[in-house]
């Protein structure tokens, strides 16, 4: 039977000043999915998501070939792959001065037009009040509230695909509801949904799980057998990300 | 004087909205004014483009609406020249809103000198916005010296953003004494050929005193801009704070800042901060990952800026 594709990466690398950060990855991701990301700091995963978006001007530097809906996208900027429905967000979400979130949402909606009532419901699916539209997205909030609004965000733009990098971070434990059910809401509109975690109850509620240790994707599997793995072997790794010892066994 | 076109020109411009306010108009050298709040008084004198202007706010005054300052020239060339010398008594509450227009100016040059004396424990909020024509003629120097007694504070935001700048000069001297608080916010949006060069100074003086400077700059075209931030902590547990952003729109804008900062009171403590260069990129990324073009979100970013 034919895997239907959302989006299709094909052997993707990507150096820094001579140094592998991602070797030669393919995946392909199924629509309406979720998945979970994981590996230990320095891996390659939020380098990965990036590349994917088009971020950091990585687009330019990378060999490999990257397909949303079959179209080759790799060489389009980071707002033409967002307009076809690629969505990320980041670990730390920037700042701005003078930016209402009223008006950080409504850019985020494809639609450009909300009215406050659908913008309202939208926070309080993240856990924020109404009265949140009338504050600004600056130093004003806690590093906590900016990622429930980079969340609000990523709801309205109503991707394709989403990469959430560490969305759990900098979030209280209680959050985890809500995440989960936000993720569940996504998938079920259609939305695949890709969460980078290193937090074991975000990552078993996915679909699939992928591992990935020194730039190279070294499982994929169910959640709980990934977990597995990661935990038996990254855990007591004691060379980050030096797959070479660390998967011998598991490779054998 | 020709009050009605100017009132019409200020509300067309502002939206202004000053009946059954306190109001001084100044077109080129004349002086109107209606001061309906007991403890304000004025005294002006205008002749041959120079304009002299007391105005007084007597101890405990604290009006309930801001105190209007219209000042046009609405001729297409020519000088003004005003002299402003507020004393605002101790335990007085006010704000001023200055509007300065000159929209239909070809060559025209606008200077200002204004010091203020503020007694202890008021409290003074002063507002100066500034639109001029598109000619790129229009040369501004304005020159605001501020003395800041015991306990008193001032808030001081001078904005010009909305039309071309043409060559401004500004300088900015607030002397703050014992407890007292001083905040300076200048925002500027250039164009084309505009130049403007911004000096403020903060000198922490009093023991305890506490004080701040922000400057904006958005540099299009082939504007230029220098900033020059000084500070000086000479009283005990004093602070200060610095901080200029300048940020290039344009492939020949040429902006720089330059900082000073002088300590010689080992409890004082003064920060500083600046950035110059482009649209910050990371969050131009963010923008553009919700699907905006790199125009779209850097003009977001610098809205954004103008209106913080």
């Amino acid at each position: 039977m034919e895997v239907i594709k959302i989006l299709e990466i094909e052997n993707l690398s990507f150096n820094v000043e001579g140094k592998k950060i991602l070797k030669e990855i393919s995946y392909t991701f199924e629509p309406g999915k979720l998945y979970t990301i994981l590996g230990n700091n320095g891996a390659g995963k939020s380098t990965l998501a990036k590349l994917i978006m088009g971020l950091n001007g990585y687009y330019q530097n990378h060999s490999g070939e990257i397909y949303l809906n079959q179209e080759e996208i790799s060489q389009l900027k980071v707002d033409e792959r967002a307009k076809r429905g690629i969505a990320y967000t980041y670990q730390e979400p920037v700042r701005f001065k003078g930016i209402l979130i009223r008006d950080y949402l409504k850019i985020s909606s494809p639609e450009r037009i909300m009215n406050e009532t659908e913008l309202g419901k939208v926070l309080n699916l993240v856990g924020l009040s109404t009265e949140y539209l009338s504050r600004k997205v600056d130093h004003s909030l806690s590093g906590g509230e900016r990622k429930r609004v980079e969340l609000a965000s990523a709801m309205m733009m109503k991707p394709k695909i989403i990469f959430f990098d560490e969305p759990d971070s900098g979030i209280d434990m209680m959050s985890n509801k809500m995440l989960k059910d936000m993720f569940n809401e996504m998938k079920e509109s259609g939305t695949t949904v890709v969460s980078i975690t290193h937090r074991e109850e975000i990552s078993l509620i996915a679909d699939h799980a992928l591992l990935i240790c020194d730039g190279k994707l070294v499982a994929d599997d169910k959640p709980e057998i990934v977990n597995r793995i990661y935990k038996e072997n990254c855990d007591a790794c004691d060379h980050v990300n030096n797959p070479d010892k660390t998967w011998r066994n598991l490779n054998e | 004087m020709n009050e009605i076109r100017l009132k019409q020109v200020y509300n067309r411009l502002f939206e202004g909205d000053f009946e059954e306010k306190d109001t001084i108009f100044i077109d080129k050298d004349n002086v109107l004014y209606d001061i309906r709040t007991p403890g304000i008084t004025v005294q002006s004198k205008g002749e041959s483009n120079l304009v002299k202007l007391d105005i007084k706010v007597e101890e405990g005054v604290k009006p309930e609406k801001p105190v209007f300052l219209c000042v046009g020239f609405l001729e297409s060339s020519g000088n003004q020249y005003i002299e402003y010398s507020f004393d605002i008594g101790k335990n007085a509450e006010v704000e001023f809103i200055s509007h300065c227009f000159f929209p239909y100016t070809d060559v025209f040059l606008h200077t200002m000198k204004s010091e203020m004396t503020i007694g202890e424990n008021a409290k003074v909020y002063y507002e100066d916005v500034h639109y001029h024509s598109e000619s790129g003629n229009v040369m501004v120097e304005s020159d605001y010296k501020i003395d800041v007694q015991k306990n008193a504070e001032i808030k001081n935001l001078f904005e010009l953003v909305k039309t071309r700048v043409g060559k401004l000069d500004i300088s900015m001297d607030i002397t703050l004494h014992e407890s007292a608080k001083g905040y300076a916010e200048t925002k500027i949006r250039e164009q084309k050929d505009d130049t403007c060069h911004v000096k403020e100074i903060i000198r922490l003086e009093g023991d305890h005193s506490n004080g701040m400077a922000k400057t904006f700059i958005i540099g299009e075209d082939e504007s230029k801009a220098e900033v020059l931030n000084e500070v000086y902590g000479t009283g005990q547990y004093s602070k200060g704070h610095i901080e200029c952003d300048e940020i290039i729109a344009g492939e020949k804008v040429v902006l720089s800042t330059i900082p000073k900062l002088l300590v010689s009171n080992n409890t004082s403590e003064i920060t500083h901060e600046a950035a110059v260069g482009r649209v910050n990129s990371e969050q131009l990324e963010t923008l553009m990952s919700k699907g905006l073009s790199e125009e779209e979100a850097s003009d977001m970013i610098i809205e954004g800026i103008l209106n913080s």
